[in-house]
């Protein structure tokens, strides 16, 4: 172990882990799968078309660095990873990588489903260049650390997707790696395990190991990287420090996540809805702290409900309210301005009469999700209420969160205060309000 | 070429592993384990004894007991198991292994490396019960395995008058030492052939079909549930170039020659077989090394 840090040492002083020249790659895409036949066997090629799922990229890594790569799903991230392990040859430009890469692509990648997971580990490790000795030595922490017990011995088709990275991730680790790269990998798998691997990539990263991490996770890419690449069609389209570049991603799938949700949006008698009709609603929206209409929002900040309406018969007692469900299903919040501490009552409506109704956020509470917001406007005369306007899950909408400091379903602020005794008596009080 | 063997020895381990792990599968898995292989080519065998022997009655020689016909069936059937088995499950072995080899970075060589290797152990059952054949006969002194044949009994086809089958006598021989080099042969030639085959797979993947009946025409075509000669004579020799041109015929009969008779494998046989074999790998080898780098993305 001292032998490769040392080794590690000398590296990271005079080259870079990983340098990239104008690396692309074109995949064939043929529209008959014998024409690739011909292309190999007869001259007059070739019969297929290119695909370039990554191009013309440029990276330099040094040793002891975290990079992120970030991307919409095809950016080509994952391509770029591959090319990196040297699972696939670059169609243009040339690797360069220096020290032992481990890497842990996708679920269950490189484990044969047929071998127990022992047998796994044994044919990973050997795929990874150990010998005999080294591999037994390692075996007992190896299944240690992945808690799998039992399961071991079970061939690795009959795992659980967490196992399965359970597994990955502690084979990856435990070669020793000058290079780790991760695929997406920690997505799946419980929290418990998440924390021991977030752990343990905190101390390669102090042994002055290098990471590059793909993932959909701004949070973790924020937490975890010094430098973010962030990717679209498979093309490099902004490298940076991490806390720039994550910014300029979050605005970008902001953007097309607006794009996205008013193509969902814009079917507006596709949602359920029912109520006497005695007032219309006419109009409604989200709009964010610029008062600008969106379809996403980010944690944290302001936001406004607004709705326009047009009573068409005299109305006693309407009552406007607001439902806010998850994409699963649960209610998560419902309010009217009727059952208030300081209740707007409206005690006649008459026909004809226009208006605006506004519901206003101070900050949204939500975390990253997708949302449904519900209408109410019921007749409360009545003994009991009776709907007018009832417009179930009306609007989608979608919650970013940037920072990501909390984890669950909301954002609640909280207030920390530690207070350390010294031995010799000494009190240090610290205290965090946001 | 050469490439290739260094490849195979630097990852002998990892062969290794897959070996044992391919012959556990074939014998742990299953109930009866270790006994499939045993019984797998008896049933084989007892099939095609039944239909060539007893019902369709194609003549080996009047004098040869239908158990001295079944041993000399049998010696065909095990190595041609082996080799057939092989191949068609190499054709196969890169799509069947994408996972591994698309998310790895993967010693491919070893996949139809280990095929062979696992199913030339397998043959060392068989081959054993071959011998053990020939010695009952030895022990029960009636080794006369292939005698004159009655001139009568010879009007085949045709009323063609057949030239009388060599005298025969079953019995062990020294040159049982030459079973390794006829196994390392075999290796060679299925090898190299997996090699090809494993390749031209992932550019036309109906190879894996085509293959499944290729191996079975192939089969009919060597001499292994039916006499040599009578290939040699039938309608007046027309299809006796098939034999010349099937190395699997050479080695099935050096094999038997060995196994069978405790002769040495005829140099006409044995030394064409092992240049088709050396030429095989190298052109199977070379092929799948000139596509390597591209396996991923055509998988």
């Amino acid at each position: 172990m001292s032998a490769t840090n040392d080794k590690t040492g000398e590296r990271g002083s005079t080259t870079s882990a990983i340098v990239a020249k104008g690396i692309g790659k074109a995949y064939e895409i043929y529209d008959k799968p014998i024409h690739r036949l011909w292309d190999l066997i007869l001259p007059g090629g070739p019969r297929c078309r290119e695909f370039w799922a990554v191009r013309n990229v440029y990276l330099d890594v040094p040793h002891g660095s975290t990079v992120g790569i970030v991307g919409e799903n095809g950016a080509g991230k994952s391509t770029l990873l591959k090319l990196l392990t040297g699972v696939t040859q670059p169609t243009t430009g040339t690797i360069e990588t220096n020290g032992r890469v481990a890497s842990l692509l996708e679920l269950g990648a490189g484990f044969h489903p047929e071998f127990s997971g022992k047998e796994n580990i044994f044919l990973n490790c050997s795929i990874l260049g150990m010998s005999q000795e080294e591999i037994e030595a390692r075996y007992e922490s190896i299944v240690t650390f992945s808690e799998l017990g039992d399961f071991i011995d079970r061939p690795v088709k009959t795992y659980s997707s967490g196992m399965y990275v359970r597994l990955g991730f502690s084979v990856a680790s435990s070669v020793d790696p000058d290079i780790l790269l991760i695929d997406e990998a920690l997505s799946v798998g419980d929290e418990h395990f998440k924390g021991k691997c977030l752990n343990w990539l905190n101390e390669f990263r102090e042994r002055g190991k290098t990471t590059i991490f793909v993932s959909h996770d701004l949070g973790a890419v924020k937490s975890m990287c010094q430098n973010v690449v962030m990717m679209d069609r498979g093309e490099v389209i902004e490298q940076g420090d991490a806390e720039g570049v994550s910014d300029a991603y979050l605005k970008r799938i902001k953007e097309r996540g607006n794009e996205r949700l008013s193509m969902l949006n814009r079917g507006e008698t596709e949602y359920p809805c029912w109520g006497t009709g005695e007032i219309e609603v006419t109009a409604m929206g989200m709009f964010d702290d610029e008062d600008k209409h969106s379809h996403v929002f980010q944690t944290g900040r302001p936001f406004v409900v607004r709705l326009e309406y047009k009573a068409l018969k005299d109305t006693a007692q309407p009552v406007f309210g607001l439902g806010i469900y998850r994409s699963d299903g649960t209610y998560v919040n419902g309010s009217n301005h009727h059952w208030r501490d300081e209740p707007i009552a409206l005690e006649h409506v008459a026909a004809g009469e226009e208006g605006t109704v506004e519901m206003s956020f101070d900050s949204m509470p939500l975390l990253a999700g997708q949302y449904y917001l519900t209408t109410f406007l019921y007749d409360h005369s009545k003994a009991s209420p009776t709907a007018i306007d009832h417009r179930e899950h009306a609007i989608t909408f979608e919650v970013v969160d940037g920072a990501k400091h909390q984890h669950g379903l909301l954002y609640l602020p909280t207030r920390w205060r530690m207070e350390r005794r010294s031995d010799g008596g000494e009190v240090t009080r610290t205290e965090s309000v946001s | 070429m050469f490439a290739t063997i260094r490849d195979l020895i630097a990852h002998r381990r990892l062969l290794r592993e897959f070996v044992v792990r391919d012959l556990k599968a074939r014998y742990v898995g299953s109930s009866m384990g270790f006994f499939w292989s045993v019984i797998f080519p008896l049933l084989n065998l007892a099939v095609y004894f039944i239909v060539f022997r007893l019902i369709m009655e194609v003549r080996f020689g009047d004098k040869m007991g239908p158990e001295a016909c079944a041993f000399w069936m049998l010696s065909g059937i095990t190595v041609w198991t082996a080799f057939a088995e092989t191949i068609s499950r190499s054709t196969n072995c890169l799509v069947e292994n994408g996972n591994l080899i698309q998310k790895v970075v993967f010693p491919s060589e070893i996949l139809p490396a280990f095929l062979t290797v696992s199913s030339l152990i397998n043959m060392l059952i068989g081959i054993p019960l071959v011998l053990l054949g020939v010695g009952f006969f030895i022990l029960k002194g009636d080794t006369a395995g292939f005698v004159e044949v009655e001139t009568a009994s010879l009007a085949l086809f045709d009323g063609q008058v057949l030239a009388p089958p060599p005298d025969r006598t079953l019995r062990w021989g020294i040159s049982m030492i030459c079973l390794p080099l006829l196994m390392l042969g075999q290796g060679v030639f299925t090898l190299g052939l997996g090699y090809f085959l494993s390749t031209l797979n992932l550019f036309l993947r109906d190879t894996y079909h085509l293959v499944g009946v290729l191996v079975t025409f192939w089969m009919f075509a060597t001499p292994i549930f039916y006499p040599v000669e009578l290939v040699q004579s039938a309608r007046d020799g027309q299809f006796a170039f098939i034999l010349d041109i099937n190395p699997m015929h050479w080695l099935i009969e050096s094999y038997r020659e060995v196994l069978l008779f405790g002769e040495w494998p005829p140099l006409n046989f044995i030394a064409p077989f092992l240049l088709v074999a050396f030429f095989m790998f190298a052109a199977g080898s070379t092929f799948f090394r000139s596509q390597k780098a591209r396996f991923p993305d055509l998988l």
